[in-house]
Protein backbone atom coordinates (compact mmCIF):
# COMPACT_ATOMS: atom_id res chain seq x y z
CA UNK A 1 0.00 0.00 0.00
CA UNK A 2 1.15 3.58 -1.23
CA UNK A 3 1.50 6.28 1.27
CA UNK A 4 -0.78 8.20 -0.32
CA UNK A 5 -3.43 5.13 -0.21
CA UNK A 6 -2.81 4.51 3.56
CA UNK A 7 -3.41 8.33 4.09
CA UNK A 8 -6.39 7.61 2.08
CA UNK A 9 -7.73 4.60 4.72
CA UNK A 10 -6.66 6.73 7.91
CA UNK A 11 -8.66 10.17 6.32
CA UNK A 12 -11.66 7.57 5.77
CA UNK A 13 -10.89 5.84 8.89
CA UNK A 14 -10.95 9.47 10.43
CA UNK A 15 -14.02 10.70 9.21
CA UNK A 16 -15.90 7.77 10.28
CA UNK A 17 -15.49 9.27 13.87
CA UNK A 18 -16.20 12.63 13.01
CA UNK A 19 -19.98 13.48 14.06
CA UNK A 20 -21.85 13.09 10.59
CA UNK A 21 -23.56 16.12 9.17
CA UNK A 22 -27.05 16.63 8.16
CA UNK A 23 -28.66 13.19 6.49
CA UNK A 24 -29.84 14.92 3.79
CA UNK A 25 -26.35 16.71 3.08
CA UNK A 26 -24.57 13.17 3.37
CA UNK A 27 -27.10 11.47 0.88
CA UNK A 28 -26.38 14.37 -1.60
CA UNK A 29 -22.70 13.87 -1.32
CA UNK A 30 -22.59 10.13 -1.32
CA UNK A 31 -24.81 10.43 -4.68
CA UNK A 32 -21.80 12.71 -6.14
CA UNK A 33 -19.43 10.31 -5.09
CA UNK A 34 -21.29 7.58 -6.95
CA UNK A 35 -21.53 9.29 -10.04
CA UNK A 36 -17.71 9.98 -9.71
CA UNK A 37 -17.26 6.76 -9.06
CA UNK A 38 -19.06 5.41 -12.72
CA UNK A 39 -16.50 8.14 -14.43
CA UNK A 40 -14.02 6.50 -12.87
CA UNK A 41 -14.32 3.42 -14.10
CA UNK A 42 -15.20 4.94 -17.65
CA UNK A 43 -11.68 6.55 -17.26
CA UNK A 44 -10.00 3.45 -16.60
CA UNK A 45 -11.45 1.87 -18.56
CA UNK A 46 -11.59 3.67 -21.68
CA UNK A 47 -7.39 3.97 -21.07
CA UNK A 48 -7.37 0.04 -20.93
CA UNK A 49 -9.31 0.31 -24.26
CA UNK A 50 -6.97 2.72 -25.86
CA UNK A 51 -3.65 0.86 -24.70
CA UNK A 52 -5.48 -2.05 -26.38
CA UNK A 53 -6.15 -0.29 -29.80
CA UNK A 54 -2.85 1.42 -30.08
CA UNK A 55 -4.36 5.28 -29.52
CA UNK A 56 -2.71 6.39 -26.43
CA UNK A 57 1.31 6.44 -26.34
CA UNK A 58 2.14 2.68 -23.93
CA UNK A 59 4.07 4.81 -21.13
CA UNK A 60 1.52 7.80 -20.81
CA UNK A 61 -1.40 5.19 -21.50
CA UNK A 62 -0.26 2.60 -18.29
CA UNK A 63 0.38 5.69 -16.03
CA UNK A 64 -3.00 6.64 -16.26
CA UNK A 65 -5.01 3.76 -16.63
CA UNK A 66 -3.37 2.58 -12.80
CA UNK A 67 -4.11 6.13 -11.46
CA UNK A 68 -7.80 5.61 -12.26
CA UNK A 69 -7.59 2.35 -10.83
CA UNK A 70 -6.43 4.10 -7.70
CA UNK A 71 -9.16 6.66 -7.96
CA UNK A 72 -11.96 3.88 -8.39
CA UNK A 73 -10.31 2.38 -4.83
CA UNK A 74 -10.00 6.27 -3.24
CA UNK A 75 -13.85 6.69 -4.20
CA UNK A 76 -15.25 3.44 -3.24
CA UNK A 77 -13.34 3.98 0.37
CA UNK A 78 -14.96 7.63 0.51
CA UNK A 79 -18.71 5.82 0.11
CA UNK A 80 -17.85 3.39 2.36
CA UNK A 81 -17.08 5.81 5.02
CA UNK A 82 -20.29 7.33 4.26
CA UNK A 83 -22.00 4.29 5.02
CA UNK A 84 -22.70 3.58 1.57
CA UNK A 85 -21.41 0.22 0.00
CA UNK A 86 -20.33 1.17 -3.48
CA UNK A 87 -22.70 0.21 -6.59
CA UNK A 88 -21.42 -2.68 -8.95
CA UNK A 89 -21.24 -0.76 -12.40
CA UNK A 90 -21.56 -1.86 -15.73
CA UNK A 91 -19.10 0.40 -17.46
CA UNK A 92 -20.28 1.10 -21.18
CA UNK A 93 -17.06 1.17 -23.28
CA UNK A 94 -15.86 4.22 -25.82
CA UNK A 95 -17.48 4.66 -28.86
CA UNK A 96 -15.26 3.42 -31.52
CA UNK A 97 -15.61 6.92 -32.66
CA UNK A 98 -13.11 8.10 -29.70
CA UNK A 99 -10.69 4.94 -30.74
CA UNK A 100 -10.11 5.90 -34.15
CA UNK A 101 -6.70 7.73 -33.35
CA UNK A 102 -4.93 9.33 -30.94
CA UNK A 103 -5.97 12.37 -30.79
CA UNK A 104 -9.89 11.42 -31.32
CA UNK A 105 -9.14 9.58 -28.01
CA UNK A 106 -7.13 12.26 -26.20
CA UNK A 107 -9.94 14.82 -26.94
CA UNK A 108 -12.27 11.98 -25.50
CA UNK A 109 -10.80 11.15 -22.28
CA UNK A 110 -9.95 15.18 -21.80
CA UNK A 111 -14.03 15.35 -21.91
CA UNK A 112 -14.31 12.68 -19.27
CA UNK A 113 -11.42 14.29 -17.26
CA UNK A 114 -12.86 17.61 -17.64
CA UNK A 115 -15.84 16.48 -15.85
CA UNK A 116 -14.52 14.77 -13.30
CA UNK A 117 -12.60 17.87 -12.21
CA UNK A 118 -15.70 19.89 -11.87
CA UNK A 119 -17.47 16.65 -10.26
CA UNK A 120 -15.36 16.65 -7.74
CA UNK A 121 -15.35 20.35 -7.10
CA UNK A 122 -18.97 19.88 -6.46
CA UNK A 123 -18.74 17.40 -3.96
CA UNK A 124 -16.04 19.37 -2.24
CA UNK A 125 -18.22 21.84 -2.05
CA UNK A 126 -21.55 20.18 -0.55
CA UNK A 127 -19.70 17.30 1.04
CA UNK A 128 -19.93 17.30 4.95
CA UNK A 129 -17.43 14.76 6.36
CA UNK A 130 -14.33 16.86 6.62
CA UNK A 131 -12.21 14.19 6.74
CA UNK A 132 -12.97 12.90 3.33
CA UNK A 133 -12.26 16.27 1.63
CA UNK A 134 -8.39 16.34 0.91
CA UNK A 135 -8.54 12.87 0.01
CA UNK A 136 -10.78 13.41 -2.59
CA UNK A 137 -9.02 16.85 -3.35
CA UNK A 138 -6.22 14.98 -3.86
CA UNK A 139 -7.72 12.43 -6.74
CA UNK A 140 -9.21 16.09 -8.37
CA UNK A 141 -5.89 17.48 -8.54
CA UNK A 142 -4.19 14.25 -10.24
CA UNK A 143 -6.93 14.68 -12.91
CA UNK A 144 -6.13 17.88 -13.23
CA UNK A 145 -3.09 17.05 -14.17
CA UNK A 146 -4.38 14.38 -16.73
CA UNK A 147 -6.01 17.14 -18.23
CA UNK A 148 -2.14 18.83 -18.72
CA UNK A 149 -1.24 15.36 -20.15
CA UNK A 150 -3.85 15.11 -23.03
CA UNK A 151 -3.84 18.66 -23.71
CA UNK A 152 -0.38 18.06 -24.95
CA UNK A 153 -1.23 15.07 -27.05
CA UNK A 154 -3.36 17.65 -28.61
CA UNK A 155 -0.45 20.47 -29.12
CA UNK A 156 -2.97 22.49 -27.52
CA UNK A 157 -2.24 25.43 -24.89
CA UNK A 158 -1.73 23.55 -21.26
CA UNK A 159 -2.92 26.29 -19.49
CA UNK A 160 -6.25 28.39 -19.54
CA UNK A 161 -6.12 32.06 -18.23
CA UNK A 162 -9.68 33.49 -17.49
CA UNK A 163 -10.85 36.61 -19.40
CA UNK B 1 23.56 13.95 -7.13
CA UNK B 2 24.56 14.76 -3.98
CA UNK B 3 25.16 18.41 -4.64
CA UNK B 4 21.97 18.33 -6.92
CA UNK B 5 19.92 16.95 -3.74
CA UNK B 6 21.56 19.99 -1.09
CA UNK B 7 21.60 22.42 -3.71
CA UNK B 8 17.52 21.62 -4.03
CA UNK B 9 17.33 21.97 -0.13
CA UNK B 10 18.57 24.83 -0.02
CA UNK B 11 16.12 26.41 -2.79
CA UNK B 12 13.60 24.72 -1.22
CA UNK B 13 14.02 25.76 2.30
CA UNK B 14 14.43 29.60 1.01
CA UNK B 15 11.23 28.82 -0.65
CA UNK B 16 9.38 27.44 2.25
CA UNK B 17 10.74 30.40 4.40
CA UNK B 18 9.42 33.48 2.18
CA UNK B 19 6.39 31.46 1.75
CA UNK B 20 6.15 31.12 5.43
CA UNK B 21 6.91 34.64 6.50
CA UNK B 22 4.78 36.19 3.51
CA UNK B 23 1.59 33.80 4.31
CA UNK B 24 1.02 31.77 6.87
CA UNK B 25 1.28 33.99 9.67
CA UNK B 26 -1.02 36.89 8.57
CA UNK B 27 -3.46 38.07 11.09
CA UNK B 28 -6.98 37.98 10.61
CA UNK B 29 -8.78 40.62 9.05
CA UNK B 30 -9.20 43.55 11.40
CA UNK B 31 -12.74 44.33 11.85
CA UNK B 32 -16.13 42.78 11.03
CA UNK B 33 -15.53 39.08 10.33
CA UNK B 34 -15.98 36.83 12.59
CA UNK B 35 -14.23 34.08 14.15
CA UNK B 36 -14.75 30.55 11.95
CA UNK B 37 -15.70 32.79 8.92
CA UNK B 38 -12.64 31.17 6.95
CA UNK B 39 -11.62 35.05 6.58
CA UNK B 40 -8.18 34.68 8.06
CA UNK B 41 -7.17 31.68 6.45
CA UNK B 42 -8.03 33.50 3.09
CA UNK B 43 -6.18 36.23 3.55
CA UNK B 44 -3.03 34.00 4.48
CA UNK B 45 -3.83 32.65 1.35
CA UNK B 46 -4.08 36.09 -0.16
CA UNK B 47 -0.66 36.34 0.97
CA UNK B 48 1.04 33.37 -0.32
CA UNK B 49 -0.87 33.77 -3.58
CA UNK B 50 0.24 37.94 -3.63
CA UNK B 51 4.14 36.17 -3.18
CA UNK B 52 3.69 33.53 -5.32
CA UNK B 53 2.80 36.56 -8.27
CA UNK B 54 6.14 37.99 -7.73
CA UNK B 55 7.85 34.44 -7.62
CA UNK B 56 6.78 33.69 -10.81
CA UNK B 57 8.03 36.54 -11.89
CA UNK B 58 11.62 35.92 -10.84
CA UNK B 59 10.89 32.53 -12.07
CA UNK B 60 9.62 33.83 -15.45
CA UNK B 61 13.29 36.28 -15.46
CA UNK B 62 15.34 32.87 -14.87
CA UNK B 63 13.81 31.07 -17.65
CA UNK B 64 14.54 31.62 -21.62
CA UNK B 65 11.85 30.45 -24.63
CA UNK B 66 8.99 28.26 -23.87
CA UNK B 67 9.79 28.24 -19.88
CA UNK B 68 9.08 32.06 -19.98
CA UNK B 69 6.28 31.90 -21.89
CA UNK B 70 4.34 29.49 -19.79
CA UNK B 71 6.03 31.21 -16.36
CA UNK B 72 4.12 34.47 -17.85
CA UNK B 73 0.98 32.14 -18.18
CA UNK B 74 1.27 30.75 -14.00
CA UNK B 75 1.99 34.34 -13.30
CA UNK B 76 -1.42 35.74 -14.61
CA UNK B 77 -3.47 32.72 -13.40
CA UNK B 78 -1.60 33.56 -9.74
CA UNK B 79 -2.92 37.12 -10.04
CA UNK B 80 -6.28 35.95 -10.74
CA UNK B 81 -6.28 33.77 -7.67
CA UNK B 82 -5.73 36.63 -5.27
CA UNK B 83 -8.27 38.61 -7.29
CA UNK B 84 -10.92 35.22 -6.30
CA UNK B 85 -9.70 34.91 -3.19
CA UNK B 86 -9.56 38.43 -2.08
CA UNK B 87 -13.32 39.01 -3.12
CA UNK B 88 -14.29 35.98 -0.94
CA UNK B 89 -12.65 37.99 2.24
CA UNK B 90 -14.66 41.05 1.08
CA UNK B 91 -17.68 38.92 0.86
CA UNK B 92 -17.30 38.35 4.36
CA UNK B 93 -16.72 41.81 4.84
CA UNK B 94 -13.09 41.67 5.55
CA UNK B 95 -9.93 43.61 3.93
CA UNK B 96 -7.75 41.48 1.86
CA UNK B 97 -3.81 41.83 2.73
CA UNK B 98 -2.00 43.57 -0.20
CA UNK B 99 1.18 42.79 -1.78
CA UNK B 100 4.35 44.00 -0.73
CA UNK B 101 6.73 45.58 -3.29
CA UNK B 102 8.67 43.31 -5.41
CA UNK B 103 12.02 44.46 -4.18
CA UNK B 104 11.03 42.94 -0.55
CA UNK B 105 9.75 39.53 -1.94
CA UNK B 106 13.08 40.00 -4.46
CA UNK B 107 15.25 40.24 -1.30
CA UNK B 108 13.44 36.80 0.08
CA UNK B 109 13.70 34.25 -3.20
CA UNK B 110 16.50 32.07 -3.14
CA UNK B 111 19.23 33.59 -5.34
CA UNK B 112 18.15 31.73 -9.33
CA UNK B 113 21.67 31.37 -11.13
CA UNK B 114 20.04 29.55 -13.81
CA UNK B 115 16.40 27.55 -15.29
CA UNK B 116 17.19 24.40 -13.00
CA UNK B 117 17.39 26.48 -10.12
CA UNK B 118 14.25 28.51 -11.49
CA UNK B 119 12.04 25.48 -11.74
CA UNK B 120 13.37 24.09 -8.66
CA UNK B 121 11.66 26.84 -7.04
CA UNK B 122 8.87 26.86 -9.11
CA UNK B 123 8.05 23.03 -8.05
CA UNK B 124 8.45 23.56 -4.26
CA UNK B 125 6.32 26.73 -4.95
CA UNK B 126 3.67 24.82 -6.82
CA UNK B 127 3.47 21.91 -3.90
CA UNK B 128 3.51 24.49 -1.16
CA UNK B 129 -0.03 25.60 -3.45
CA UNK B 130 -1.56 22.86 -3.61
CA UNK B 131 -0.98 21.87 -0.30
CA UNK B 132 -2.86 25.47 1.23
CA UNK B 133 -5.34 24.73 -0.98
CA UNK B 134 -6.26 20.95 -0.30
CA UNK B 135 -5.10 22.18 3.91
CA UNK B 136 -8.45 24.86 3.63
CA UNK B 137 -11.01 22.60 2.02
CA UNK B 138 -10.79 21.07 5.82
CA UNK B 139 -11.30 24.44 7.69
CA UNK B 140 -13.23 26.57 5.29
CA UNK B 141 -16.64 26.86 6.29
CA UNK B 142 -18.99 27.35 3.11
CA UNK B 143 -19.49 25.16 0.39
CA UNK B 144 -18.83 28.13 -1.86
CA UNK B 145 -15.67 28.99 -0.20
CA UNK B 146 -14.88 25.18 -0.44
CA UNK B 147 -15.77 25.39 -4.27
CA UNK B 148 -13.23 28.32 -5.17
CA UNK B 149 -10.22 26.72 -2.80
CA UNK B 150 -11.12 23.20 -5.07
CA UNK B 151 -11.03 24.80 -8.52
CA UNK B 152 -7.67 26.58 -7.75
CA UNK B 153 -6.05 23.53 -6.10
CA UNK B 154 -6.73 21.94 -9.30
CA UNK B 155 -5.39 25.11 -11.54
CA UNK B 156 -2.30 24.79 -9.52
CA UNK B 157 -2.20 21.01 -9.66
CA UNK B 158 -1.87 21.94 -13.36
CA UNK B 159 0.48 24.86 -12.96
CA UNK B 160 2.76 22.02 -10.82
CA UNK B 161 2.06 19.65 -14.31
CA UNK B 162 3.98 22.54 -16.45
CA UNK B 163 6.52 22.85 -14.32
CA UNK B 164 7.08 18.70 -14.39
CA UNK B 165 7.10 18.91 -18.20
CA UNK B 166 9.75 21.67 -18.17
CA UNK B 167 12.06 19.94 -16.53
CA UNK B 168 11.72 16.42 -18.64
CA UNK B 169 9.31 14.71 -16.43
CA UNK B 170 5.37 13.52 -17.25
CA UNK B 171 2.99 15.85 -16.95
CA UNK B 172 1.17 13.47 -13.91
CA UNK B 173 3.25 11.11 -11.95
CA UNK B 174 0.81 10.46 -8.73
CA UNK B 175 -2.78 9.23 -8.26
CA UNK B 176 -2.56 11.38 -5.41
CA UNK B 177 -1.74 14.77 -5.84
CA UNK B 178 -1.18 16.07 -2.05
CA UNK B 179 1.62 18.81 -2.51
CA UNK B 180 4.34 16.64 -0.75
CA UNK B 181 7.25 15.03 -2.68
Amino acid sequence: MSVTRRQIVAAAVGAAAVPAGPAAAQATGADGLERLLALEHRLESAYGAALDQGVIDPVLGRSLSGQEREHVRGVEVALETLGRRPPRLRVTPPRRAALAGRPAFARFALELETEAVAGYVEVLGGLDAPGLLQPLGSIMTSAAQHQVALRRVLAEPLLAVRG
Amino acid sequence: MQARVTRRAALGGAGVLVLASCGGDHPPPAGKPPAGSGAGLLNSIVALEHASVAAWAAIASALSGKGRSQAKVIRRRELQHVARVSALVRDLGGSPPKGRPASEYALMFPKLTDGADALHFAHDLEERLVRAYLDALRSLPEPRQRRAAAEIAAEEAQDLSVVQLLSGEPASTKAFVTGTS
